[in-house]
């Protein structure tokens, strides 16, 4: 017996590849990609970033960028599960993974507190009161347990992690899980100072790969219990089967060359599903084209599944959302799995000699019943997701 | 879920002896801190002094680390060595670090370099110092810990999501063993923001049992615990029950209960209604300083009197509201105490430690 008890009922995305799932995936299947200069804030860098273009409206009533964007995935998800605003008559709980929003990092309200000794409070009520798992969770009034999630580029995918584990223990009947993360001044100046960002639009994989590209978004998932699925009278395709997270125990910034934290990762999340490596039908690689990620974690995912295997990074269509990325992608691989097509892998041309696989180049359809989105992070954290199809379409 | 071992960074010094010493002597005033040049105002705080993170052969492997990772991993390196567990497979430990303001210090040091030296000047090694989970990373790579390594953040209940996610992950034997903990590092914004919006204990005076007006001083430190289902026969004591806003719920009977009151919310009547006639309380937060995730040193100091059976006195007696306080130390049978902290929104958590 597989293991299918955690089901995914919802499903919802924002990011510069489309503000809805809907539109995601048309552009995936466009295979265009939207990148640009900054516009969000003024600077000096010329780096191309991956901006969300507008906001729809009723999103707009938070100040933080963040929270909008979250807010935004958050109603789409719920509407996909058939749920309202009012989530009290649950037993729901929120994990959502950041970077940006968990930190007070307004640069005018600091230079005014460091030249002058004073400032005014408007960012620090805004950070206090933005904590996202928080504000989601008194947003949309839950009573189960709310968790914030800031384990840098793998805060998504260890947020939806933990809401699993939630799930399976009882701690609550249904969750929202995913992360959210606006382009930022900080993040962009950061990975700039590491020589880690390309100056062209990305090239996941590819030979001539010169970095990433900063990107925001946010991705969230319903979860929910097989009883309390079937209390509402929801049947839903798909499940989260699997959740594997592991150490480099190595560096603060480069990821461990043999790749033993992601293979760790992956093994657990196949081990937690009760699935063997073939039954992946196709892995959404982290794959933000710096030239050390791709290299390890091309050459662990031919070593656990082969050079034939169906593999792509959405990176090129969305930039490297750091936080939100493990949500954006898990929405991405549950989608592909339901739709039963992945898009292809914008960006790459060319095959890179050191790394034993390619991404798809076209789109490509796909038979099996299982997805692997993995997510590699700043410290050394590497995490994995399994997703599955309940019953063959 | 057991508690095998417990390490401390807090300003009169590191490890659990330390933290009884202090337990045992009792409220000592907070240190001068120097304050920015723009801030005409002298401001007290618990700081950790530079020289006690003085372990140098594990400080070496993180020289370029800043203040609130050195506190972590000496206070994990503490747990560790705290406990009598051997052979530990370190690809079945997890690591969960819980943070209210994370490296917000840094932080600060690497907006001073976008100010200073422009956007594409910047420090790389403040930058990656200023991620949030660079502490954990840092347990992780210089204990060697290769299990799962996460870093939350959910200000007053970060250390309560810890302890429960650390459960979770026993009970589903993702890890054999899981060092979830918290560190909190002062800073002057930190401080400003205090002065702005808490009342300072004029007297440097943290009154957990004022709750109206209440005082604060900030505080910083880290503390660690080691946590298992295995090695029973080596617990300190057990996390009986962690519970994060759990309405009325049921109370259980218990022998001793500990206020995280800190001065950190500005009317903490909220402890009063929680509080029982026939059970003693205690609090602790003046010897260690006003911090959002205190409450894992109170917890810390609920190890020691279980582990030794005793009660230490309230470091801090003023009792407006004749409170049943523990006010001397003494010996004594303890079962069960429960560690309790409300957030800003009436919100309670609630820790329930056990006698092993």
């Amino acid at each position: 017996m597989k293991n299918k008890s955690v089901l995914i009922t919802g499903l919802g995305v924002i990011s510069a590849a489309g503000n809805t799932l809907s539109d995601t995936l048309e552009n995936f299947r466009r295979g265009s990609s939207r990148s640009g200069p900054v516009t969000l804030f003024e600077t000096t860098l010329p780096y191309p970033v991956f901006e969300v273009g507008i906001i729809p409206a009723p999103f707009l009533t938070e100040s933080q960028r963040t929270l909008r964007l979250a807010l935004c995935a958050v109603a789409e998800a719920l509407h996909d599960a058939g749920l309202e605003d009012d989530l009290s008559g649950y037993r729901a709980g929120i994990a959502m993974g950041t970077t940006v929003a968990c930190q007070l990092n307004d640069l005018d309200f600091y230079k005014s507190c460091r030249d002058t000794g004073a400032a005014p409070m408007d960012p620090v009520d805004l950070y206090v009161k933005g904590n996202i798992a928080e504000f989601i969770s008194r947003r949309y009034k839950t009573s189960g347990p709310s968790l914030t999630v800031v384990n840098a580029c793998s805060s998504g995918a260890d947020a939806i992690g933990a809401a699993l584990s939630w799930l399976k223990n009882g701690i609550c009947d249904i969750a929202l899980a995913g992360g959210a993360d606006e382009l930022n001044r900080v993040p962009l100046c950061g990975f700039g100072s590491l020589g880690i960002v390309s100056h062209e639009v990305c090239r996941p994989f590819d030979r001539d790969r010169k970095g990433l590209n900063l990107g925001e978004g946010a991705g969230v998932l319903v979860l929910e219990t097989e009883n309390s699925a079937e209390k509402r009278g929801r049947a839903p395709g798909l499940c989260l089967t699997g959740y594997g997270s592991a150490s480099d125990s190595y560096h603060l910034t480069a990821p461990r060359p043999d790749g033993a934290g992601l293979e760790a990762s992956i093994l657990r999340a196949l081990a937690d599903s009760d699935i063997q490596s073939d039954e992946i039908s196709f892995v959404n690689a982290h794959g933000t084209a710096t030239p050390d990620n791709d290299v390890v974690e091309g050459n662990v995912l031919g070593r656990l599944f082969g050079s034939g295997l169906n593999m792509l990074s959405t990176k090129g269509y969305t930039g490297h959302t750091l936080g939100a990325a493990g949500g954006v992608e898990a929405v991405f691989s549950a989608a592909a799995l339901r739709e039963g097509w992945i898009p292809s892998s914008a960006g790459f041309r060319n095959r890179d000699e050191r790394i034993p696989l390619m991404p798809v180049r076209e789109i490509t359809n796909i038979t099996g019943d299982y997805a692997l989105s993995t997510s590699l992070a700043f410290g050394g954290n590497n995490a994995a997701l399994v997703i599955g199809r309940r019953q063959r379409a | 879920m057991n508690i095998l071992g417990t390490g401390i960074v807090f300003t009169r010094g590191q490890g659990m002896d330390s933290f009884e010493r202090a337990l045992l002597e009792g409220w000592r005033g907070p240190g001068t801190v120097a304050s920015p040049p723009s801030i005409h105002k002298e401001r007290r705080a618990y700081l950790v002094e530079q020289g006690a993170l003085s372990d140098r052969a594990m400080l070496k492997k993180m020289r370029r680390a800043d203040k609130l990772s050195k506190m972590a991993v000496i206070a994990a390196s503490e747990a560790l060595g705290n406990s009598t567990v051997k052979d530990m497979n370190r690809k079945k430990t997890g690591i969960i670090a819980a943070t209210a303001l994370g490296a917000h210090v840094t932080t600060f040091d690497f907006l001073d370099d976008i100010l200073e030296y422009g956007e594409a000047s910047v420090s790389p090694t403040t930058f990656s110092n200023s991620v949030h989970n660079a502490a954990a990373s840092y347990i992780s790579s210089v204990l060697g810990i290769e299990g799962p390594t996460l870093t939350i953040t959910d200000f007053f209940f970060s250390f309560h999501n810890a302890l429960q996610l650390a459960q979770l992950w026993l009970r589903e034997k993702r890890c054999d063993y899981v060092l979830a903990g918290v560190a909190e590092q002062y800073g002057s914004v930190q401080a400003y923001v205090h002065d702005t919006k808490l009342t300072a204990a004029p007297d440097g005076r943290i009154r957990p049992f004022n709750f109206n007006p209440s005082f604060q001083v900030p505080g910083e430190g880290s503390v660690f615990f080691l946590l298992s289902h295995n090695d029973a026969d080596k617990a300190l004591c057990a996390v009986h029950d962690v519970l994060v806003d759990n309405g009325g719920g049921d109370v259980l009977r218990r022998d001793l209960d500990v206020i995280d009151a800190d001065g950190l919310l500005a009317d903490e009547s909220p402890y009063l209604k929680t509080l029982s006639e026939d059970v003693p309380v205690a609090s602790y937060t003046p010897l260690f300083g006003s911090i959002m995730s205190g409450s894992a040193f109170t917890c810390a100091a609920g190890v020691r009197m279980l582990e030794k059976q005793m009660i230490y006195a309230s470091p801090v007696k003023e009792n407006p509201h004749r409170l049943n306080i523990a006010g001397e130390t003494r010996s004594c049978l303890i079962e069960l105490i429960r560690c309790i902290r409300y957030n800003c929104y009436g919100k309670k958590a609630v820790v329930y430690l056990r006698k092993k």
